[in-house]
């Protein structure tokens, strides 16, 4: 067993990143290895950003990169350089749950809620890409995302609420 | 409380004047905090000065560690612990196994007994680094031939555990009623063998913790994801030589998942607690990645080889049940070991059959070992009795609902002893099972249906095989706890047993009135996404006629907290309702005695709870909770501070005193469904669809139907993905071959079908609240439903399902053997 309690300065080659995320410019210097997913959540404290895999399967880290869904955990943060990411906490405003969100809550659409910010962004591209999705439209549009506790069943019902209310309200959409 | 509280105050606002909340479905306040990236999972804790440990892990499934060289990691500069199984030996103990012969460390001392199996933990500043380092690590093996069939095991050629001596550490044939008479009095005999695969409950979330070693107190802190926290920390302080009150668990209030599978994440818990004690209590971070978490994560579920004999009538009466299996727990006989014990409070399934034998073994592979997984081992047996039940049905030449329906325990049998002491509490069955066929007869034996006659007719010419079958499984729950260490107990000693030598452990509950109106309730357990907040939010409202958003629910540490069961085996629907709804009447006798000693000057039987306050019956006055809370501030024995603990509901039932005593085990809620899954079996592909799933479910009163619709979606999506394609599959040499979410395949929006649910509400006799458990249903019932619906489907080919999962590759292996 051995022990040497002193901190490191990680001597690590780093590159210079700026990009937006969620509207604000943020600019670091991260190693070339760093992945977008733990770089949202350690260097900008995006925890919404949960990583379920780090293999690209089950989609728990997906943000929109550019408008586009993007599993955070495949990029890397140098990749990302001069892009707009949104993350699921650059979705409400003023404290209110954006509606794909508030679906998400009335047609309890999530359980222990590990996959929810991912089904939730995977949500936002489907609906600004195809605003009223039937149900074939729904299942393809998440296809890339796991969840391991609901069945999938209510997540159905929360798109298509979330389609309905967006419709009505005439929310923004793919401002990105 | 045995007096009579005035005002009729069951509901404490009284019936007429408000609506209750218990029975709607109250949306969930765990919600909020989730979908917008505030909750924090253990993955999110971070303090700021943690480092970061990394494993390395063996990659061989059985060898001989001849050296372990960590030179090159300790001398880099990022390198900041290094942890070996020979460390470990020095200064902590082994880990607690779930039979007592057995040692397994934290990191493998000697020999590697899996693919996966952590050798050397090193510390970094960051995980990036961490894992730098692992690649640093030098092991030098000499390998040894796997033991990777479970029946080649048995043989003992080669030995996983020379100590112990056998790979066969443990088994027993029980025997209920006179079985060899009823097989030799019975008109027919058939025999059947069954596979059921490595399939687990694999949540999103891996396994975490956060462990900080305290110098000066020479204590431990540990934040970590571990489902049982109130339970199983004995195999985190054990382990490392403390007093439990040393070594403080803390689960965060939202868990992504566990489904039984975190009990044994104890290993994880420990080594972070040795590198933080190493470096002087810095906080030691350790999140468990996927390929980590598949491989080699102690993440595998029952492994079963079955062969079930079936005794009955030409009139289809079934008349003994012969059940032997062998389970392959992998490298180390783990906590749950009892999973092989379970099945016996479902043993019979939802059938009247007296006379039953369960014949099981244990063995030990190159495998990693299993934990629990949602149904703790009932999936399996069930699906070996059923087949064997479709199988009659094939040589009777009859329908198989029909013999289902001859042989259904019926209503007026309840309570319903089983052959092993458990019993049915409620429910009637054979109505279920004729309420589905009516149901799927009328949506979908019609035209414009999925089994349309004509449809299923064209279908069938273009090779796709179109069937249903309705079948009634059981769902046992409510786990007691004292049979639990049956494995563990010495065979003189349990049949020496006397009914006052079980010992169950109750539900333990808190409650505090704030001075600013808050009612602060606690529970003595963890929770992985079931809603525990919502349900406890909903029954104290009711019970204390507070709002919703009075209501603020935490969680007790380990420390805190008494040793008890928690969230498993269904039971925190009972346990929990029954726990909180007992909390909140010494609350209310509590307010009403302050009020009589504090303020009103009378007697506490002329006051009454009423409405979220306390009023005296003579003069009107009233006082509110928070006035209360605030009168109570000053005294030294505190009366709006309770804490109450929930018996199990056998404590005071004779009818399961045989079955205590002699440690069987005891589920005494019967949730039941009746279930049809519409398949479509593809002969040129293997590949089954299944199109539509009807169930009919009743788990009794429905505290918050929202949750137990969710609750049955998500344990059949589990049962689609069971019955159809997950498997920790390994190879001839013991490798594992499913370790990527590639390989494991989990069912997505591209395979889960529709649920129909529908539902019957039979209250339990036997539970405060009249709810029976409802956890794991739809993985217990789930794939022998769609497993019997594939037997249907091919019915013309004399097809009957014999192994979980039925892969495409398996069907059509099979359909080529028929051909």
């Amino acid at each position: 067993m051995s022990s040497e309690n002193t901190s490191h300065s990680l001597d690590r080659p780093t590159r210079e990143v700026t990009l937006s995320v969620n509207g604000e410019t943020v600019a670091a210097e991260v190693e070339p290895r760093l992945k977008l997913s733990d770089f949202l959540r350690q260097e900008c404290g995006l925890r919404g950003v949960r990583v379920g895999c780090e293999h690209g399967v089950c989609g728990a880290c997906t943000v929109l990169v550019d408008g586009r869904s993007t599993k955070s955990c495949l990029t890397y943060a140098v990749q990302v350089e001069g892009a707009s990411v949104t993350t699921v906490e650059g979705l409400s405003e003023d404290g209110d749950l954006h509606p794909i969100q508030e679906s998400f809550h009335q047609e309890h659409a999530l359980q222990c809620g590990f996959c929810t910010s991912g089904f939730v962004m995977a949500t936002k591209e489907l609906l600004d890409r195809e605003p009223d999705p039937d149900r074939e439209a729904i299942e393809e549009g998440l296809a890339d995302n796991i969840c391991r506790c609901t069945g999938y069943q209510n997540i159905y019902d929360a798109v298509d609420r979330a389609a309905a209310e967006l419709a009505e309200a005439d929310y923004p959409r793919g401002e990105d | 409380m045995s007096e009579v509280e005035p005002t009729g105050d069951a509901t404490a606002g009284g019936e007429d004047e408000r609506e209750s909340f218990v029975g709607t479905g109250l949306e969930r306040v765990e919600d909020r905090r989730i979908l917008t990236g505030d909750a924090e999972y253990i993955h999110d804790k971070a303090p700021a000065n943690a480092v970061h440990m990394a494993l390395a892990r063996s990659v061989h499934p059985h060898a001989t560690i001849v050296d372990v060289d960590t030179s090159a990691a300790e001398d880099h500069p990022d390198c900041l612990a290094v942890v070996t199984g020979e460390d470990l030996r020095a200064e902590y103990n082994p880990m607690p196994c779930g039979l007592n012969e057995f040692e397994e460390w934290s990191l493998a001392v000697d020999k590697v007994r899996f693919v996966g199996e952590p050798v050397v933990a090193v510390v970094a500043p960051d995980r990036y680094a961490a894992e730098d380092l692992v690649d640093l690590v030098d092991i030098e093996y000499e390998q040894h031939d796997p033991v990777v069939d479970a029946m080649d095991a048995r043989e003992d050629e080669t030995l996983v555990h020379e100590d112990v001596g056998t790979n066969v550490p443990d088994g027993e044939t029980l025997e209920f009623g006179d079985v060899d008479e009823a097989f030799e009095a019975a008109d027919n005999v058939l025999e059947g063998e069954y596979s059921w695969g490595r399939i687990s409950g694999v949540p999103l979330e891996t396994a975490g913790v956060v462990a900080e070693y305290d110098p000066d107190d020479d204590a431990f802190d540990v934040d970590c994801n571990i489902q049982l926290h109130t339970l199983v920390d004995d195999t985190v302080y054990e382990t490392l030589g403390y007093p439990p009150e040393k070594v403080n668990l803390e689960v965060p209030p939202d868990v992504g998942g566990s489904f039984g599978t975190k009990i044994a994440i104890h290993r994880y818990c420990v080594l972070a607690s040795v590198a933080s004690q190493l470096l002087d209590g810095r906080p030691v971070k350790f999140v468990e990645d996927r390929v980590e978490n598949l491989q080699g994560g102690d993440m595998a579920s029952s492994d079963r080889e079955y062969r079930v004999r079936l005794a009955y009538d030409d009139d289809g009466t079934i008349r003994g049940v012969d059940t032997w299996f062998v389970d392959d727990f992998g490298a180390f006989p783990r906590y749950p070991v009892n999973q092989a014990l379970k099945p016996l409070s479902v043993v019979t399934n939802a059938y009247d059959v007296a006379h039953v034998r369960y014949d099981y073994e244990i063995v030990t592979t190159n495998k990693t070992s299993q934990t629990a997984y949602r149904g703790f081992g009932v999936p399996a047996h069930l699906h070996a009795l059923e087949m064997t039940v479709d199988e009659m049905a094939h040589e009777l030449g009859v329908d198989p609902v029909d013999v289902r329906q001859a042989n259904l325990v019926r209503p007026d049998q309840m309570p319903h002893k089983i052959p092993t002491g458990n019993v049915y509490d409620s429910g009637d069955f054979p109505a279920a099972l004729d309420r589905i066929q009516d149901i799927v007869e009328d949506e979908e034996v019609c035209e414009g249906g999925l089994l349309d006659p004509d449809v299923v007719a064209a279908k069938r010419d273009e090779g796709k095989y179109r069937g249903v079958s309705y079948t009634v499984h059981i769902e046992p729950g409510v786990s007691g706890s004292d049979w639990t260490d049956r494995q563990r107990t010495e065979t003189g000693a349990l049949e020496e047993r006397e009914r006052e030598d079980v010992e169950e452990l109750p539900e333990h509950f808190r409650i505090e009135l704030h001075e600013d109106g808050t009612v602060q309730a606690y529970l003595a357990t963890d929770t992985s996404g079931q809603g525990h907040q919502t349900l406890v939010t909903q029954l104290l409202a009711d019970e204390l006629g507070v709002l919703p958003s009075d209501v603020e629910v935490g969680y007790l540490d380990s420390v805190t907290a008494p040793t008890e069961y928690g969230t498993a085996a269904s039971r925190m629907a009972v346990m929990l309702s029954g726990a909180t709804e007992g909390a909140a009447a010494e609350l209310r006798h509590n307010c009403r005695q302050l009020a009589a000693e504090e303020a009103f000057g009378s007697a506490r039987d002329d006051i009454a709870y009423r409405d979220g306050g306390v009023e005296c019956q003579q003069s009107g006055e009233r006082l509110e909770l928070p006035e209360l809370a605030e009168l109570d501030s000053g005294r030294g024995q505190r009366l709006t501070r309770v804490q109450y603990d929930y018996d199990h509901p056998t404590t005071e039932r004779p009818e399961f005193d045989e079955a205590l005593t002699k440690k069987f085990p005891v589920y005494p809620t019967a949730a039941f469904a009746a279930n049809a899954p519409i398949v479509e079996v593809d002969a040129k592909t293997g590949e089954v669809e299944v199109l539509s799933f009807y169930s009919l479910r009743d788990c009794g009163t429905r505290l918050n139907p929202t949750i137990v619709d969710g609750q049955a979606h998500g344990g059949l999506a589990q049962g689609v993905g069971a019955a159809l394609m997950e498997e920790f599959q390994y190879d001839e040499e013991g490798q594992p071959k499913a370790i990527t979410m590639f390989e494991y395949l989990l069912p997505s929006t591209a395979n889960m079908p529709d649920i129909e649910l529908e539902h019957s509400e039979t209250p339990s006799p036997f539970t405060a609240t009249g709810a029976k458990g409802t956890g794991e249903g739809g993985m217990i019932d789930g794939p022998v439903a769609i497993a019997s619906s594939i037997n249907a489907a091919l019915r013309e080919f004399d097809f009957v399902t014999d192994q979980i999962p039925m892969t495409p590759h398996r069907v059509r292996r099979r359909l080529r053997d028929e051909e």
